[in-house]
Formats: structure tokens, C-alpha cells, sequence
């Protein structure tokens, strides 16, 4: 049979392709990666959709990064037999979200709210435009959008080195290191093994991360930058704490005239990341306040023998395990002390 | 084909399908009335109402919260107290292509230049025929029509080629376009403070390049999908950063938009016929109005205008020396790809620096394209153009190297393959090389991870 020059080479493109292809899937597994979701608007539009159910099935977590790592998502279901909705989003105030929440008059859901205060009593912009972009995303998808969400999904489940972050060839580029000139500001790397995310959207550190010092030392690292560049901005004024605090029990108020109810969680922070945070934003001036405010409960790490204790690796998230602790606990917490009842709860917490 | 194209469309924003609906009824009526009507008042009538339903629609959509603004100021300015509510009006993705569309359509009935489409199947699919629905190419009625009359398969040859553009488009749009150059655009476009010069500079060649490969992108997609498919659709873009002047640009850029403009517009207003003057005027007034069609802001006029400007100066130029006798915009023919001139085709070091120096202006009016404001594009002029005290530095090495060594070979791309084809290109090369090139376009397309960013174009 003869075969054109444009088809020998439609040919040969399609092999070395496919070749390349699995080369670079069996690579990657080889050293240890796993699926891992790209936790965008489409991710985070396709959980924002699940708000609507009845509120003894649902709770909704919104925050920043912590809670995603610290909440067990698998477990926190189990536990409860409630579905959990994950809407935070890493390196951001929750606000937003809980703004949007409390002006959807078809929202009326239990909402747990994860304060890191300083992102939470943040009013820098950065620390808002993922929720908004999100939010964005979530008020306008398309209907191609949502197709092109279901096959990413497909692949994304199959597909090791579809990891966006990490193995995309930006990410790759971004590992050179290059230096920069002075004054140039570059977003310091993560390592490889932490922020891995699920399709539930929560996010986890691998074994690998845990085993090797290096990789915790690496995102202490970025801690360090990120509180040096914090430490150059102007604390929040009062007048703008006010203002925040009434604008968050007005949302609260909205949820909860609906039916719904918040709860807030100060979820664990550890070693020079703890000191900062508690010198900079004192609990009885700001967490148990907000309580106060807006008349809510509240769960702080530090009130339980449980989660007191509980290291973080790289002093602001929880390991897998620890995770499972922290999740345990705030469900025995929220059913034995704050009230809330799962009604579809298993028996045994344990 | 009709309903995978309403599909495609739908994909976007669903009822906003009705509009492409009427547009599409209205101007298959209004032009086959128009091509028979033999009374020559009623002609003039049945074009005028074409005209409004089309460019209305656009106006209302498009330019709505524009006029608004402006009246506000306006009457603001003349001491009124006058503060409406800002209209929320969302524009149809591609209405300013499908309304070009649809009115060289009427206008060629009424000037009796092509006999009407028979059915209105054939005239719809025409207007909503996916490849080129939202964002161009802007075809003509005898480009497409005769291909729908006869049921096609393509052949494997249309095939593989469309194969291979579409492969290339894809490359263009998601890997360079957005994956390599968009973050460094937007970084120094969205910067409110003074950029050290050389952040300026990469920034303004950042996006000089995101246009071209996002824009030349999805008109390569679009040709590649029509030829899968076994259609024809004209050619858009010619290599234009090789461009010798500013006239050979528009004959290298957006081609279908600048042939339009130059038959619907400037040989109406009476093109170069009626004396140097009014050829001046009518050449900026069809560089302004063409700048408005691509956005509604005064930015977008301003881009316009500083090409009417070029344009003038080459064409006076041209007068003086009259040693490179090239119309500005070509007045015969109504062709939609301009003829080349022979002049400009050698390939020799002084035509490369005249192709720097225009490459050189159309960065300058790029700034005003992307800037969000006037301000915005001022600061971001001066940094190019001064040494900026205390300057903000914003972009990484990594990106600067990013933007240079694709940048440079873009020009060089552009250079050796202005006078020539991909396709004929890739038929001519060792199907091996040919095999291996096309391989690294597809893995780099698989590796970079991109999926979300819409054409540039689409919000035109």
C-alpha cells in the first residue's frame, strides 16, 4: 500500500506520542507521584453545586488551606454519614465564600469556617482573588466548561502526570531556579510531596514528604518568606477589624435566619508559625471576638486534649494521620458540646 | 452540520442562539428581497432596515454601556447631574464576526454582486458554520455557499492536512499563546505602578506574541477543522510580523476583517478615487472604525487611529519616493486576500530591517489594545520610552528568557515563511522530519496542562 508523506508522518507523530506518553506516566509513578486534582474553578464550581442539600446530610467547610488538609474527608463522611463539601481555597479568606453563601437565599446548610487569621482578617486583595475567580468561574460556567470539567476528570483519575502544579511543562521550568534580578519578587516553590488534592478537594503531604526533613524545611521555607513579606504590611486598622466583624455576623445571621448554623475552627498551627500567629493576632482579640460578635460556637485546637498536641510537619497543616485525629475530634466535639446532630451519624466515633 | 454548529455555539451561552436565529432569518429574507426587488427606493429601504437590525443588534450589545458612559459624561460635563444605573449587558460570544458576516451578505444583494442563497439551510449553516462562527475567518457567501450545494467527504489529503493545522493551531494557542507568554502580558498590562524599561519592553512583546499565536491560533484551528470536515476556509493570517510597512501588514493580519473593511467600507466612502484628501480621510475613518469594531473603548480607537496615522505616512512616503507604488489598502478586486506586491518578496537584509522597524510600530499600538486605560497605556508608554527612577521589576528571568527566545524565533518564523505555506512547507519536508515535528508539538501541547483560557478574539 502506498502511504502519502503527510500520512507516514500523521504516523510516526501518533507513535511518538503514545510513546512519549507512557514513558512519562511510567516516570512519574516510578518516583512516586499519584493522582492528584487540579484544583481550580471547575473543582471547586463542581462542590459548590452541592451546597443545596438538606443540611442534615451536608456540611459545607469554607477557609484556606488549613482545613483542607486537616479535615479527613473519607472519615468526616463516615463518621457523620454526612456529605462533606470542601470550599476553601488555599492561601485565601474565606470571606468571599461565606459572603456568597449567606446571599444565596437557597443556602441554608451547617457551614464550618476555618479561621487563619491572617488570612481571615486579611483585607489585602491577593488573599481574596482565588475565591472571586472561583466564584467567577462558578457564576458563569458554560455548558462547555462543564463538559470539558467531566472529561478532565476522566483523565485526571487515570492519568498520574496530569498534575498541572507539579509535572506541567511551566512547573518544570519553574524548577530551573533561575535567579532573578534584584527587586523581583518570584512566588517560592513548594516541594513536590505537599498539597497533593484530592477529587474531594481536600489536599494532603505524601509518605515521601513526611520521610524527608528537606521537603518540610523547603515549604518552612516559603512560611518564612511569606511572614517576611507579611511582617512589611500594615496591620488591619481597628476600624477596619470592626467593620469585618459586622459584616461577618451579618452573613451569619443570614444562614442561620434560613435554617443553617456556623461554627468556627481554629484549626492547629505549630512550632514559629504558631508564635507569629498568637503575637500577631491574639486569640481573646480576635477568635474568641468573633465568637463573641456574632454569637456563634467555636472550636479552638488548644481547648482539647486531642488536637492540642498535634505537630505539623511544616508548622501549619496536618499529616494524613493527624488529620484523622483532628476530624475525629471536632465530630465528637460538634455532636457532644456545640449541639449539632448528624442524624445520619454512625454510633461509634472510634 | 447545521445542528453541530448550533450545538457548538450553545456551548457558550445557550439562548443567546435566538439572536444568531433572527439575525440569520431576517438577513436571508432582507437579501433575497433585496436581490429581486426591482424598485429602486424600496432596494435602498429593505438595506437600510438590514443595516440597523445588524448593526443595531451589535450597537445594543456591543457598544451599549459604551454610548451610555460617554452620553454620561457628556452631559455631566455640560453641568447636568445625570448618573444611570450601569446596563448589565453581556455580549454574545462572536456577534461582531456572525453580524459581519450577515451584512457583507445583504450588501452583496444589494449591489447584485452574488446571487442570493437558495435555501435557508444553506444560508444558515453559512452564517453559523462552526470553524468560523465566533471567531472569524469572515467569509463571503461564494467562499462557502457552493460548498454546501454538493454533500463532501474530505479527502485524506484535506484530512491530514486539517490534521496538521489543527495541530498547529492548538500548539499556538495553548502552549505559546497562553501557557508561555499570557502571564507575562498580563503581569506588566496589569501593573499600576512605573516598569524598569526592559519589563515594559517583554511585557509589550509578550503580548505582541500572545495576540498573534492566540488570535493565528484559532484561525489555524478553524481552516484545520473546515478541511477534516472537507471545506475551505479562506486564509486569515500571512506571517504578519514580517511585514514590510504598514499596508503589508493589513495584508498579512486579520486578512478577511482588513478585505472587508476595505470592500464594505473604504471603496464606498469612495476609497482612493476622489483625490489625495479625501483618500487620507477616508483611509482614517475606515482605521478608526475599525479599531472600534474590535472593542468598545477609546483605547481600541486609539489603536485604530495610530494605524490610520502609519498608514498615512507610508502612503506619503510612497508619494515622495514613488519608488514602491503600493496602494495602501488595494482599491480592485474584491477578492478577500489582497494581491502581494512583487517588490516586497526579496528576501535581502534592508526589506529584514524594514520589517523591524514596522514590527517596532505595531508594538507601540499594541499598548493601546491591551491597555485597560489611557493612563495605564501612558505609564506603560513612558517606561518603554525613559529610563523610569526607582522602576518596578516584575518579571521573573525565567519569563524574560521565555518571551525573548520566542519572540525571536517568531520573527525569524515569520521572515523565512512569508512567502510561503505551512501546508506547502510540511509537502515539501522529509516525512520523517515532518513526523518528528509534529510529535513535538503534540507533546508539548499534552505537557503544558492548559485547559481553561478562551480566545482573546471571542470577547470581540
Amino acid at each position: 500500500m502506498n502511504s502519502s508523506p503527510l500520512q507516514k508522518a500523521g504516523i510516526l507523530a501518533f507513535t511518538l506520542v503514545i510513546i512519549a506518553v507512557i514513558s512519562w506516566e511510567w516516570y512519574v509513578r516510578s518516583k512516586g507521584f499519584d493522582t492528584s486534582y487540579d484544583d481550580g474553578g471547575a473543582l471547586w464550581t463542581d462542590k459548590r453545586k452541592m451546597v443545596y442539600e438538606p443540611s442534615d446530610i451536608t456540611t459545607v467547610f469554607v477557609g484556606s488551606s488549613r482545613i483542607k488538609f486537616d479535615i479527613d474527608v473519607e472519615l468526616w463522611e463516615k463518621l457523620t454519614g454526612t456529605k462533606a463539601v470542601q470550599l476553601s481555597c488555599v492561601g485565601s479568606t474565606p470571606l468571599p465564600i461565606l459572603f456568597d453563601l449567606a446571599a444565596d437565599k437557597k443556602y441554608k446548610g451547617k457551614t464550618v469556617v476555618d479561621v487563619t487569621e491572617v488570612l481571615f482578617f486579611s483585607g489585602a486583595p491577593p488573599n481574596r482573588a482565588t475565591p472571586d475567580e472561583n466564584l467567577k468561574y462558578y457564576k458563569e460556567e458554560t455548558p462547555a466548561q462543564k463538559a470539558g470539567f467531566q472529561i478532565n476528570r476522566f483523565l485526571e483519575s487515570n492519568l498520574v502526570f496530569l498534575d498541572k502544579d507539579r509535572l506541567s511543562l511551566n512547573a518544570k521550568l519553574a524548577k530551573l531556579q533561575i535567579p532573578n534580578r534584584p527587586g523581583v519578587f518570584e512566588f517560592p516553590l513548594f516541594p513536590d510531596g505537599f498539597g497533593r488534592s484530592k477529587f474531594s478537594r481536600q489536599e494532603y503531604m505524601t509518605e515521601q514528604f513526611l520521610a524527608d526533613t528537606n521537603q518540610q524545611n523547603q515549604t518552612r521555607g516559603v512560611w518564612g518568606t511569606l511572614a517576611k513579606m507579611g511582617a512589611g504590611m500594615p496591620p488591619p486598622s481597628p476600624g477596619k477589624i470592626d467593620t469585618l466583624f459586622a459584616s461577618v455576623k451579618n452573613a451569619v445571621d443570614k444562614i442561620r435566619s434560613r435554617g443553617g448554623d456556623v461554627i468556627f475552627v481554629r484549626t492547629p498551627s505549630t512550632g514559629p508559625f504558631w508564635m507569629g500567629e498568637n503575637m500577631g493576632f491574639p486569640r481573646e482579640k480576635y477568635f474568641d471576638r468573633l465568637l463573641t460578635v456574632t454569637n456563634s460556637k467555636g472550636i479552638h485546637f488548644l481547648d482539647y486534649a486531642a488536637t492540642k498536641n498535634l505537630q505539623c510537619p511544616e508548622f501549619s497543616h496536618l499529616s494524613m494521620a493527624d488529620a484523622a485525629v483532628f476530624t475525629k475530634e471536632i465530630v465528637r466535639v460538634m455532636q457532644e458540646e456545640k449541639g449539632w446532630t448528624f442524624s445520619h451519624a454512625t454510633t461509634s466515633a472510634n | 452540520m447545521l445542528l453541530a454548529s448550533y450545538i457548538f455555539y450553545a456551548a457558550w451561552n445557550p439562548p443567546f442562539i435566538l439572536l444568531l436565529w433572527l439575525s440569520t432569518v431576517i438577513d436571508f429574507y432582507v437579501g433575497r428581497a433585496l436581490y429581486t426587488q426591482p424598485d429602486g427606493h424600496k432596494r435602498k429601504l429593505l438595506l437600510v432596515i438590514s443595516l440597523i437590525g445588524n448593526l443595531g443588534m451589535l450597537c445594543f450589545f456591543k457598544y451599549g454601556t459604551f454610548l451610555l458612559d460617554n452620553f454620561t459624561s457628556l452631559v455631566n460635563l455640560m453641568g447636568a447631574d445625570y448618573h444611570p444605573a450601569k446596563p448589565n449587558i453581556i455580549l454574545p460570544a462572536g456577534i461582531s464576526f456572525y453580524t459581519f458576516t450577515t451584512l457583507c451578505y445583504t450588501i452583496d444583494m444589494y449591489r447584485r454582486e452574488s446571487k442570493p442563497v437558495k435555501s435557508l439551510l444553506d444560508f444558515s449553516l453559512f452564517v453559523t458554520f462552526f470553524p468560523h462562527l465566533v471567531a472569524g475567518p469572515i467569509v463571503r457567501p461564494p467562499q462557502l455557499v457552493p460548498q454546501f450545494e454538493t454533500p463532501r467527504t474530505a479527502s485524506q489529503q484535506q484530512l491530514l492536512n486539517g490534521l496538521l493545522l489543527l495541530s498547529l493551531g492548538l500548539f499556538m494557542k495553548v502552549v505559546l499563546a497562553d501557557s508561555m507568554l499570557a502571564a507575562s502580558a498580563d503581569d506588566v498590562f496589569n501593573e499600576r505602578s512605573p516598569l524598569q524599561t526592559l519589563d515594559a519592553w517583554i511585557g509589550v512583546l509578550a503580548f505582541s506574541a500572545q495576540i498573534f499565536f492566540d488570535f493565528a491560533g484559532y484561525s489555524t484551528c478553524a481552516v484545520g477543522v473546515a478541511l477534516c470536515l472537507g471545506f475551505v476556509l479562506p486564509e486569515n493570517f500571512r506571517y504578519p510580523y514580517a511585514a514590510i510597512g504598514f499596508s503589508d501588514f493589513w495584508r498579512r493580519w486579520h486578512i478577511t476583517l482588513s478585505a472587508w473593511l476595505r470592500d464594505y467600507l473604504y471603496i464606498p466612502l469612495g476609497g482612493n478615487k476622489n483625490g489625495r484628501f479625501r483618500t487620507y480621510i477616508n483611509l482614517m475613518i475606515t482605521m478608526l472604525l475599525g479599531g472600534l469594531w474590535h472593542g468598545a473603548n477609546w483605547t481600541f480607537v486609539v489603536w485604530g487611529a495610530l494605524h490610520g496615522l502609519y498608514l498615512w505616512v507610508e502612503k506619503w512616503i510612497q508619494g515622495f519616493r514613488k519608488r514602491i507604488p503600493v496602494p495602501v489598502i488595494v482599491a480592485e478586486g474584491t477578492g478577500a486576500i489582497p494581491v502581494m506586491p512583487k517588490d516586497v518578496k526579496k528576501n535581502n537584509l534592508r526589506n529584514f530591517l524594514l520589517a523591524m522597524i514596522t514590527f517596532f510600530f505595531i508594538n507601540v499600538t499594541w499598548v493601546f489594545f491591551r491597555a485597560p486605560d489611557f493612563h495605564s497605556a501612558r505609564q506603560l508608554l513612558t517606561s518603554m520610552f525613559s529610563a523610569v527612577r526607582n522602576g518596578a521589576t516584575i518579571l521573573t528571568t525565567l519569563a524574560i528568557i521565555k518571551v525573548a527566545v520566542i519572540v525571536f524565533f517568531l520573527i525569524i518564523f515569520h521572515w523565512l515563511m512569508r512567502n510561503t505555506s505551512v501546508i506547502a512547507v510540511a509537502n515539501k519536508m522529509p516525512w520523517w522530519l515532518l513526523g518528528l515535528i509534529w510529535a513535538v508539538l503534540l507533546i508539548l501541547l499534552i505537557w503544558s496542562q492548559e485547559s481553561t483560557s478562551s480566545f482573546i478574539y471571542f470577547q470581540f
